[in-house]
C-alpha cells in the first residue's frame, strides 16, 4: 500500500506515544486490520490528506461552563489516551500533526450542553479528551445543520461519485470520552454540510454503571468516514446509539463501529438507519465483541439500509465475537428497497407513487432520529426529498 | 348504473386461481355483507378491487361508477372513491398518522382539482373524528399504526374512511379482534359513513356485526364464487348452522 511514507517519516511521535509506539502505528497503516476495516474507503488517500492538512493546534473553541475546565493534555494529570493504534493508526497521525491535544475536565454536571465545533475543512484538530467525573452528566453537541429557511438542501458541488476525499478538503477529529463510574454522557452530532469530507474517531471508555448515548445523524454528499469505538469497561456500563444517515447522489459514507463488552452486565443498544440514494456508497460495519469476563452482557444491534437506486451500493457486515456463554446478543443487518406492503397501503389511500416513496424514505430516516437534533434533522431530510 | 359491478371475475394470486367466476352488484345506498369460510377468497376480492400488486384479473369485468377498474393504478382507484379497510393494517414507523392522513386527503383534493385544505382545519377535523372513534389525539402524532393494538388499528381504518369520504368502502374483517365497545364504535362509524350516495362491502365472519350494521344483502363466498345470496336472515342461518349445508 502506497501510504505517503516519506511524509510520515518527517512526523514526530505525539507526546503521549513513545517512538516505538509511533513506529507500530505507522506500520499498522499497512497492516491486515487496516486492510479489513478500510475495505470500502481509501486509507492511503485519507492518511495522505491528514499528513497535509492544516494542523489545528489551538484549544477547541468551546464555551466552557464553570463546571468544566480546559487543560493541555500533556500538562494534565490524565493518563495517556487509550486508543488502539493498531486499529486506528490515523489517530496517531492526527496527534503527530496537531499536538498532544486537550482535556475538558467535567468535574460537576454542567447546566448547558457543551458545543464542540467541528474542525474547518482541510484541518486536522488536536485530539480532545472529555473526562466526566463520577456521577456527573454531560451533554456534548456538534452541529452543522442547514439553515432552517425552508430552502432545499444545497446540492453537493461535485458531480458524480465522490471517489475519494480531495486532498485539500479533508477534516479530521479525534474525540475521546472517558466516563467515570455512574457518569453519563450524551453525544449528539448533526452533519449536514453538503460536501463535507471528514474522517473522525469517537473513542469512549465507560466505567462501572456509566451510560453513553450517541445520536449521530447526517446527510453525506461528499466523503464521511466515522470510526466509533466504545469500550464498556465497567460492570453495568451501557451504550445506547440511534442514528440515521442519508447518503446522497455522489456521496460516500463509511461507518465502522466497534463495541466492546469488557465487563459483567454491560448493555448495548444500537440502531442505525441508512438510506443510499442515487449513485452512492454506504457502508456500515457493526462489530460486537464480548470479552471473556463479560457474563450477562446484553447486546442488540440493528442496521437497516435502504437502497433507493439500483446504482446505490450498500455494504453492511455484522460481526460478532463472543467469548462468553452467558450473554444475550442480537445482531440484524438488512438491505432492501421500500417496503411493498407499506407502499401499497399509501397508494390505496390515494397518494401518488412518488409521494408514497418520499414519505416512506423520510419515515425510514426519521425512525433513526433521536436526541436534541432529531427535529431539525427531520426537517433537513424533508428538505432533501422536497428538492429531489 | 351500479356503483360496483363485478361480472364473471376470475383472478389469480401469484399465478394461483382464487376467484372463479364471481359476479356481484352494489348499488349506491346499499350495504352488502360477504361471508364465507377461511380461504374462500374474501380478502382476495377486496385486494383485487383495490388493485394490490400480485393479484391478476384473468377474466371478467369490474366497473366502478362506470369506470373500468381493471388496469387502473391503486392510487387512481382510491382517488376515484374506492376505499379498502385492510384486514391487517400496515405499520409505518417514522411517518406520523396525521401527516399520512393529510397527504391522503390532499391527494384526493388534488385529483379533483380542488385547493388543499388548510393544515389547521384538517387537523381539527381529524382530531374531532378520532375522538368520536374513541382514539386519543395522541394516536395522530404516533407513527402510522405503529404499536397500535389490533382494535386501535381497526379504529384507525374507520377514521380514514370517515376522513376520505369514499364512494365505496370495502371493509375486510374490520370487526375481527374488537371488544364489544370497540365493535359498537366501529359500527357507529360505518353507519355514520353510510348514505344514499355511497356503498359498503362488508367482509365479516360474524353475524353480531350485522346486528349493528344492517346489510341489504348477504352473500356467501366459497372457493372463489358466490354460492348463496339473501337478506340478513341468511347470516343468522349461517351463524346457527355453519357453511356445511351450502355444499350439500
Ligand atoms: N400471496 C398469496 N400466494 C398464494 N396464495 C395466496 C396468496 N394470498 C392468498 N392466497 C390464497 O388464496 C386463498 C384465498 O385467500 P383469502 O385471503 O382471499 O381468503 P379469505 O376468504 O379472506 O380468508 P380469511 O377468512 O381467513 O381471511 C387462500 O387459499 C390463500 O392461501
Ligand atoms: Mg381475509
Amino acid at each position: 500500500m502506497a501510504v505517503g511514507v516519506e511524509a510520515l517519516q518527517d512526523l514526530e511521535a505525539p507526546p503521549w506515544l513513545d517512538a516505538e509506539g509511533f513506529r507500530r502505528c505507522r506500520q499498522a497503516l499497512d497492516g491486515k486490520l487496516a486492510r479489513e476495516t478500510w475495505k470500502y474507503s481509501p486509507l492511503p488517500k485519507v492518511a495522505n490528506a491528514l499528513i497535509r492538512a492544516d494542523a489545528h493546534r489551538q484549544p477547541p473553541a468551546v464555551a466552557l461552563p464553570p463546571e468544566a475546565a480546559l487543560h493541555r493534555l500533556d500538562e494534565s494529570d490524565a493518563p495517556p489516551l487509550e486508543i488502539d493504534l493498531n486499529r486506528y493508526p490515523l489517530a496517531g497521525i492526527a496527534a503527530a500533526r496537531a499536538g498532544a491535544g486537550w482535556l475538558i475536565d467535567v468535574k460537576r454536571t454542567p447546566s448547558h450542553p457543551l458545543r464542540i465545533p467541528a474542525p474547518a475543512p482541510g484541518a486536522v484538530a488536536a485530539p480532545l479528551l472529555v473526562r466526566v467525573a463520577p456521577g456527573c452528566r454531560v451533554e456534548l453537541e456538534q452541529e452543522a445543520l442547514p439553515r432552517n429557511d425552508g430552502s432545499p438542501m444545497p446540492q453537493p458541488k461535485r458531480g458524480g461519485v465522490a471517489a475519494m476525499p480531495s486532498p485539500a478538503g479533508l477534516r479530521a477529529q479525534v474525540l475521546v470520552l472517558s466516563l467515570a463510574a455512574d457518569s453519563e454522557a450524551h453525544w449528539a452530532a448533526a452533519q449536514f454540510t453538503p460536501d463535507v469530507e471528514e474522517w473522525s474517531l469517537l473513542q469512549a471508555h465507560l466505567q462501572r454503571n456509566a451510560a453513553l448515548t450517541l445520536n449521530q445523524q447526517c446527510a453525506v454528499g461528499g466523503f464521511l468516514r466515522q470510526d466509533v469505538n466504545v469500550v464498556l469497561g465497567g460492570q453495568g456500563a451501557r451504550l445506547a446509539s440511534v442514528g440515521a444517515a442519508l447518503v446522497r447522489d455522489g456521496g460516500r459514507l463509511d461507518q465502522q463501529l466497534v463495541v466492546e463488552h469488557a465487563s459483567r452486565g454491560t448493555v448495548s443498544r444500537i440502531k442505525q438507519h441508512n438510506l443510499a440514494a442515487g449513485r452512492s456508497r454506504c457502508t456500515f460495519n457493526g462489530r460486537i465483541h464480548i470479552h471473556v469476563g463479560a457474563a450477562g452482557a446484553d447486546a442488540d444491534l440493528s442496521n437497516r439500509n435502504l437502497a433507493l437506486d439500483p446504482s446505490a451500493e450498500v455494504n453492511t457486515k455484522p460481526e460478532l465475537e463472543i467469548y462468553n456463554d452467558d450473554v444475550r446478543c442480537a445482531h440484524g443487518a438488512t438491505v432492501g428497497q421500500l417496503d411493498a406492503e407499506a407502499l401499497f397501503y399509501l397508494l390505496s389511500r390515494g397518494l401518488e407513487t412518488w409521494q408514497a416513496q418520499r414519505l416512506l424514505s423520510l419515515g425510514f430516516l426519521r425512525d433513526g432520529l433521536a436526541g436534541p437534533f432529531a427535529e431539525p434533522a427531520a426537517e433537513a431530510f424533508a428538505a432533501h426529498f422536497a428538492s429531489a | 348504473m351500479s356503483l360496483l359491478a363485478v361480472d364473471g371475475l376470475r383472478a389469480d394470486v401469484n399465478g394461483k386461481p382464487i376467484l372463479k367466476n364471481l359476479s356481484l352488484r352494489v348499488e349506491a345506498g346499499e350495504i352488502h355483507a360477504i361471508m364465507g369460510p377461511n380461504g374462500s377468497g374474501k380478502s382476495t376480492l377486496a385486494n383485487v378491487l383495490a388493485g394490490r400488486p400480485g393479484y391478476e384479473v384473468t377474466a371478467g369485468q369490474v366497473s366502478f361508477n362506470d369506470a373500468d377498474l381493471v388496469g387502473m393504478a391503486p392510487e387512481a382507484r382510491a382517488q376515484a372513491g374506492l376505499f379498502l379497510a385492510f384486514q391487517y393494517p400496515v405499520e409505518i414507523p417514522g411517518v406520523s398518522n396525521m401527516e399520512f392522513l393529510k397527504a391522503a386527503w390532499d391527494s384526493h383534493l388534488a385529483a379533483q382539482g380542488a385547493q388543499p385544505e388548510s393544515a389547521v382545519g384538517f387537523m381539527k377535523r381529524a382530531r374531532t373524528l378520532a375522538a368520536s372513534l374513541g382514539l386519543n389525539p395522541e394516536f395522530l402524532k404516533r407513527g402510522v399504526n405503529e404499536g397500535f393494538s389490533g382494535g386501535e388499528k381497526k379504529r384507525n381504518e374507520i377514521l380514514q374512511l370517515l376522513l376520505l369520504e369514499p364512494k365505496l368502502a370495502v371493509l375486510d374483517e374490520t370487526d375481527s379482534g374488537l371488544d364489544i365497545d370497540a365493535l359498537q364504535t366501529v359500527a357507529a362509524g360505518v353507519n355514520r359513513f353510510r348514505s344514499a350516495d355511497n356503498g359498503v362491502l362488508l367482509i365479516t365472519h360474524y353475524q353480531r356485526l350485522l346486528n349493528h350494521i344492517v346489510p341489504d344483502q348477504v352473500h356467501v363466498l366459497s372457493e372463489g364464487r358466490i354460492v348463496a345470496s339473501g337478506d340478513r336472515h341468511l347470516a343468522e342461518k349461517l351463524e346457527a348452522e355453519g357453511y356445511a349445508w351450502l355444499s350439500e
